[in-house]
């Protein structure tokens, strides 16, 4: 009697506050165990919409590497994903999709709609950067400016139309112009694994490096500066912002765990010890839910945490390596 | 009387190596046989009594024999049930599909058709992938055309997939026979080239990708047919395994050696995949060419290969997307010497050089001596995969390469090995700097060695069948045993190096001669500040080979600029020409990519 009370109560909190979320939740995971090519995919992977944050919902193909998605601001519905067959797009929310890239766009890393005009769609690919301005029907290639145009990262600046960043294998390229040209704004000696633009001050971007530590830029990514503590040597796979304290930042990679900065990034705690190992995948802050973080540590399920990292729990899946949360708004 | 009938298959199969001078129906038929050997042995692994184990394989030979359609339409309704895998569960629906479509039930072709609208199967991510993936999107595409993009998983109409499979074969063709393959000389993805180039050749509706198929066929046996003795793929590899690398004829490529050569026994279980090539074939009218026959099978005299290879695509870590590959082979009748030039030339299976001698029963038989630099690295996966660095080594070894983090491994490419081949010697550099996982050289000797002797001069001699090795280590080492037989040279110096030269037993009055020959042959060895030889090898020519620089014979400078894409006596292909010659005597076969045109010539005939 007391377990079926106490189940009332979380399923009431949970519908609660899942009517307060204002983005849906996607992941792209691969359910780990490593997979081999050739070998019979045993479970869902790709592209799973968790529902009012509770319920894990397989969306589109069975696809066992989606490393990214991206939705129209116009249009909740249209989504894009970037993976192993190419860019692949669906217009009802997952239901059919479309292969929209060819053979000779392969394994994209990222992908990103611009804000400004959403027909143009950025993509991140071994061999760099291509673009749609026809909402993902055509692809040009877009890397004049780029030596090594391995691209790892794509953000698109949400307040100046026609800026975009990449991070790429030798350092953070701007764009001004839609990725027309590039130039490079910061050099690295490895890939830049992650870009994001800061929800408060959209001057200030961070990026996580593989080589070189994290790095922030005050001034719309023409300047970028090394955030002291971070870890130089160890691989960072992203970093991510706190949505109610611009001072909050959190890191994730690997051998490191996950970082938190109260600061603005001059200082760093780690806020991993709970969890099983220091190999994460990704993490990310919940916009909507204060305090709550999500962390996909290697060989693990996906944790999460309602106190800003200091404790975590296991959520979903059993052994799951996490290539991207994505925070979608519902309108 | 069904075993009866297989027995004199299989005695049919081993017997046809031992005729020398086998006509061309003979041979014909001695192929036909063994084709029809390989389907008989799949039939009968099939457990009847379990119908539920058998797969896609056993319902396409079981189609090529025209065999039980029921049982097959019933199995492919329950297989298309539950779809997974990607290009490898694509090309045996392929196989299933074209076999079938006068045999399957409407049911179950429906099924299948189902199938390829409900599951996407991934791409892949390398050649061979993208040459099984398109390969069956294109035949699928022409199976069942003017269908709208809603009924396939693609997203993508019947004449959209045809075109993008289309494009993608042609450019691959199209960069195969300009600047060469890019998953060269493998010794088991051989087959996975082979097997759509036949499926194309066998089934396509349009007749020019049907021509292609064919001459890219013909193209891949006789690259492969020169490199070949008695069967064993020799020399460097972009990629072989664990085994294959000591046993050289233990696996897929010796298949096709058997199938379409019948120089060597077949591997164990016909290479697996050899299956779907022999279904296929059961339904085609391709048989290798006289020519590439001939070249595969003659071994009465020497002959220098030259061939020019690229890498596979980088993504990371270099200026150039697909850097060339400089291969070399000496062939004779007692042993092959071949490499390439070293370097980081493929992830995780790459193979540089060895010497293969010939042995009469090739099976368990690790009849190969070589050298190499036991590295592994997150550049090199970076190099070639689109993945973060921390974790890709170990997933490697749980992804059916076990030794690519190992120290005693003997598979796999060094960007800190240099190697150089002069006719039947090599020339190995290695200049490893410290950190470097990990800071010594393997060289294997193989428990097949008749004779292993440490000589005072500094050399190793050897014998294996009927070739003599001198071995020179440049750095002190020691002798580790391997597992299953065998020895281990370890030498655990970073500035280090390995001298080779073969000769057949046939060119010396006895062991003792050979020995004192090897033991005057000049030579001078530094190893401060690079590694470096100068040496007269044992065919008086005058070597010298320092790291980082060109080497330089007999006083002039290797120019590899020159290389050309096939330059043999048998193969003949200039860089971009898209047009390959291939010869044997007055045979000749011109395979012309400009004009898609094959043609048969009798060289000195009338026209």
């Amino acid at each position: 009697m007391k377990c079926l009370y106490a189940i009332l109560l979380f399923l009431a909190a949970a519908q609660s506050r899942a009517a307060d979320l204002r983005h849906d939740l996607y992941v792209c995971v691969s359910q780990s165990k490593p997979f081999v090519i050739g070998t019979k995919v045993q479970q869902l992977n790709g592209l799973y919409r968790m529902d009012g944050r509770i319920t894990p919902t397989h969306v589109g193909f069975n696809h066992p590497r989606i490393d990214a998605m991206a939705a129209d601001p116009r249009d909740p519905k249209r989504i894009y994903a970037a993976g192993l067959n190419g860019v692949l797009r669906s217009l009802d929310g997952g239901g059919t999709w479309r292969i929209v890239t060819g053979w000779d766009m392969t394994e994209g890393k990222d992908i990103a709609v611009d804000p400004h005009e959403p027909e143009n769609v950025y993509v991140g690919l071994p061999d760099g950067i291509a673009v749609s301005r026809d909402g993902g029907q055509t692809w040009v290639r877009a890397n004049a400016g780029i030596r090594r145009a391995y691209t790892q990262t794509i953000c698109v600046d949400r307040t100046r139309a026609g800026r975009v960043l990449a991070g790429t294998e030798l350092g953070i390229y701007l764009s001004d112009d839609g990725a027309a040209t590039w130039r490079r704004v910061f050099p690295t000696t490895k890939t830049v694994n992650n870009l994001r633009q800061s929800p408060h001050d959209p001057a200030v971007f961070l990026a996580a490096t593989q080589a070189e530590g994290a790095v922030l830029s005050r001034d719309g990514g023409e300047h970028w500066e090394t955030l002291p503590g971070t870890q130089r040597g160890q691989t960072l796979h992203n970093v991510d912002f706190d949505a109610a304290d611009p001072q909050r930042l959190y890191l994730a990679g690997w051998g490191c765990g996950i970082l938190a900065s109260e600061d603005g990034g001059r200082t760093w705690s780690r806020r991993s010890e709970t969890l099983p190992n220091a190999d994460i995948w990704r993490m990310s802050a919940d916009p909507d839910l204060p305090g709550r973080l999500y962390a996909s540590p290697h060989g693990e399920p996906i944790f999460i945490s309602d106190d800003y990292g200091r404790t975590w729990k296991a959520r979903w899946f059993t052994a799951a390596t996490v290539w991207d949360f994505v925070f979608v708004p519902r309108s | 009387m069904k075993h009866l009938f297989s027995f004199l298959l299989v005695l049919a199969g081993l017997l046809t190596p031992l005729c020398a001078d086998t006509t061309a129906d003979q041979r014909l038929t001695a192929y036909r046989n063994r084709i029809q050997e390989v389907l008989t042995w799949r039939i009968s692994q099939v457990k009847l009594s379990d119908p539920k184990a058998s797969g896609l394989g056993d319902v396409a030979v079981r189609l090529a024999r025209h065999e039980d359609p029921a049982g097959c339409s019933s199995r492919v309704i329950e297989l298309m049930k539950e779809p997974a895998g990607d290009m490898f569960w694509m090309f045996p629906c392929v196989s299933v599909a074209y076999l079938g479509r006068d045999q399957l039930s409407a049911e179950a072709k429906a099924a299948m058709r189902s199938a390829w609208r409900d599951y996407m199967p991934m791409r892949g991510d390398t050649e061979n992938h993208w040459a099984m993936y398109y390969t069956s999107l294109y035949l699928m595409a022409e199976l069942w055309p003017d269908e709208p993009a809603s009924q396939w998983y693609s997203g993508k109409s019947s004449a959209e997939n045809l075109a993008e499979a289309r494009e993608y074969l042609l450019h691959w063709m199209d960069l195969t026979t300009t600047i060469g393959q890019g998953e060269y000389d493998c010794t088991h993805y051989l087959g996975e080239y082979c097997i759509p180039m036949l499926y194309l050749a066998t089934w396509a509706k349009d007749p020019a990708m049907r021509l292609r198929g064919r001459m890219m066929l013909d193209w891949i046996l006789a690259d492969f047919a020169i490199d070949t003795l008695n069967g064993a793929y020799v020399g460097a590899h972009a990629r072989t395994d664990d085994r294959q690398v000591l046993e050289k004829w233990n696996g897929l490529s010796s298949f096709f050696s058997w199938l379409h050569f019948g120089n060597c026994p077949p591997p164990a279980g016909y290479g697996g995949w050899g299956i779907y090539f022999a279904a296929a074939a059961s339904a085609s009218d391709y048989v290798v060419p006289e020519a590439v026959y001939r070249i595969a099978t003659d071994r009465t005299g020497p002959y220098l290969s030259h061939e020019r290879k690229r890498t596979r695509n980088r993504w990371r870590e270099s200026d150039v997307r697909n850097a060339p590959v400089y291969k070399t082979t000496y062939m004779t009748q007692d042993y092959a010497v071949g490499s390439d030039q070293g370097g980081l030339l493929q992830p995780i299976q790459q193979h540089s050089w060895d010497v293969t001698w010939a042995v009469p029963d090739p099976k368990g038989v690790q009849n190969t001596l070589f050298s190499m630099h036991p590295n592994y690295s997150a550049v090199e996966m970076q190099m070639y995969f689109a993945e973060f660095p921390d974790w890709m080594a170990k997933k490697v070894t749980l992804q059916n390469k076990p030794s690519y983090d190992k120290e005693d491994k003997f598979l796999g490419g060094s960007a800190y090995e240099q190697v150089f081949q002069d006719l039947d010697t090599v020339i190995a550099l290695y200049d490893i700097p410290p950190g470097t996982t990990y800071e010594q050289v393997n060289g294997f000797f193989s428990k097949d060695l008749s004779r292993l002797e440490e000589d005072a001069s500094g050399w190793i001699f050897a014998q294996g069948g009927n070739t003599y090795l001198a071995y020179r280590p440049l750095a002190p080492y020691e002798w580790v045993p391997i597992a299953g037989g065998g020895k281990r040279l370890r030498s655990p110096h970073r500035k280090n190096g390995t001298l080779v030269q073969a000769a057949s037993a046939a060119e010396f009055p006895n062991w003792e001669a050979f020995k004192q020959a090897i033991r005057r042959l000049p030579i001078a060895v530094s190893l401060e500040p690079q590694p470096k030889v100068e040496l007269t090898t044992l065919r008086g020519r005058r070597v010298v080979c320092a790291y980082g620089q060109v080497p330089i014979v007999d006083g002039t400078r290797v120019d590899y600029s020159r290389w050309k894409l096939f330059d043999s006596p048998f193969l003949r292909a200039e860089v971009g020409g898209r047009k390959l010659t291939i010869s044997h005597g007055q045979l000749e076969r011109i395979l012309d990519f400009n004009t898609v045109t094959a043609e048969d010539r009798v060289r000195g005939s009338q026209p």
